[in-house]
């Protein structure tokens, strides 16, 4: 069913200082400021935060390990432009998230693409994100008290409070034990 | 402490957790219900630190008047008459539309945030560090309903026109919140709490531009009744809810 809603904006988390961001999950949104605010509500309401950005989805450039087998073509027009600097995230394993492994300098999606391959190269890398800096709205630091700093003082913040999550830990060891696949 | 100042404080902070606690209560209805889900869940989250901040000023009230300030809130909250809340009616006003709801927690917001930003430096610390604890989380209430406002303000014909349909109907009742409590004289000049005036100056100042601003026209309508010792019917409908399972059972565990 296609998404009828307000564009959707990809919210990327920095859990701790020195950490990089990671992919959190995304929000429909009318424009960056709301989309930071609906990102604050539903990712950001419990955990501790350094700073959350927003990406329009449109801006980001992604490819999986199979579709970068296929190939892409650069356009050598568009690689005459100045280059701008883009962020290169990546995901290693199926149950992990995006994760930003650092940054290219390129004139377009494409090639920010190709040299993140060339820079960044993992061969466990399954997915690929490019995107340009300019295209991050950023929580300011400023902001973390009101925006992050409720949260710490949240009773039942912690999963531990949720039997739920513990129950399924176990099952799921258990599974593993016995080496039971869902698929 | 000034014992003759302790009972005009715990009547004040009734008023505050009392306020805190319908409007939690009356914007905890659109769960399920707002415009799009990521709202449903910001408005959520808005309406549970409104009743955790009532909880703050019950707790502090329980204090002043020699209650246990763990089980305290209960008995105020699910075991008092109607009679005896001293909330403002504009909490208590059925949600309406979205815009309705939007505007009303904005202009609380605006409240809140003039109040707090006095009450972290009132004299009596207590006071102080609960103002200090719930400000930040005030400032962002502020800065995600004056986001929505602005917007449907500016929005659309319809938007704008239910924006001011819902000014024109929430502006009577705003001149209430403002309202000195019986005696609060007496706490202002200890330095206890804010003058409520210079509070209603500050509010003003804040809101008027902004709605202005966001294409609303001021309404001209008067005040309605100040005073809070009067229960108006929304209130009685909330409480009736809200206190049905408390008093199937009085001693239950739970």
């Amino acid at each position: 069913m296609p998404d009828t809603q307000w564009p959707q904006f990809i919210v990327f988390d920095q859990p701790k200082e020195g950490k990089p961001p990671f992919y959190a999950g995304a929000v429909h949104a009318p424009d960056p400021e709301m989309a930071l605010l609906n990102a604050r509500d539903v990712f950001a309401r419990r955990d501790s935060h350094v700073y959350l950005w927003v990406v329009r989805e449109s801006h980001i450039f992604a490819k999986t390990a199979e579709e970068l087998l296929q190939g892409f073509s650069i356009s050598s027009e568009e690689t005459s432009e100045n280059p701008e600097t883009y962020y290169v995230f990546q995901k290693t394993a199926h149950k992990g998230t995006l994760v930003q492994v650092g940054e290219v300098e390129a004139a377009n999606p494409e090639s920010a693409m190709a040299a993140a391959l060339a820079s960044y190269s993992n061969p466990k890398a399954i997915v690929w994100w490019v995107f340009p800096a300019w295209a991050v709205h950023q929580t300011h630091p400023t902001e973390n008290k009101s925006l992050f700093g409720p949260a710490d003082d949240k009773p039942y913040r912690h999963s531990s409070f949720y039997p739920t999550v513990t129950l399924m830990r176990e099952i799921n060891l258990a599974k593993e034990k016995l080496n039971w696949e869902d698929e | 402490m000034s014992l003759d100042l302790q009972p005009l404080l715990a009547c004040k902070l009734l008023t505050l957790a009392d306020d805190e606690l319908i409007l939690g209560h009356r914007q905890s209805e659109w769960c399920g219900h707002a415009p799009i889900l990521e709202e449903d869940i910001a408005f959520a989250n808005l309406a549970l630190d409104e009743l955790g901040h009532a909880i703050l000023w019950y707790q502090l009230h329980a204090r002043l008047v020699g209650e246990n300030p763990d089980t305290y809130p209960d008995q105020l909250v699910y075991f008092r008459e109607p009679f005896e809340f001293r909330c403002a009616q504009i909490v208590a006003l059925p949600n309406g539309d979205w815009a309705f709801s939007i505007l009303r927690q904005y202009l609380f917001d605006v409240l809140e945030n003039v109040l707090l930003a006095h009450y972290v430096q009132s004299a009596y610390r207590p006071l102080a560090d609960i103002a200090a604890k719930i400000r930040p989380e005030e400032i962002y209430h502020l800065r995600h309903t004056s986001a929505w406002v602005k917007r449907l303000g500016l929005g659309t014909e319809e938007s704008n026109r239910r924006m001011q349909n819902a000014l024109d109907d929430l502006w009577p009742y705003t001149g209430q919140l403002f309202h000195p409590n019986p005696g609060e004289a007496g706490l202002v000049e200890a330095g206890w709490v804010a003058d409520p005036h210079t509070l209603y100056t500050a509010w003003q100042a804040q809101v008027i531009p902004f709605l202005e601003e966001a294409n609303l026209t001021l309404p001209t309508a008067k005040m309605r009744t100040l005073n809070r010792e009067l229960p108006s019917q929304h209130l009685v409908g909330i409480l009736s809810e809200l206190q049905q399972v408390a008093r199937l059972d009085p001693q239950a565990q739970w």
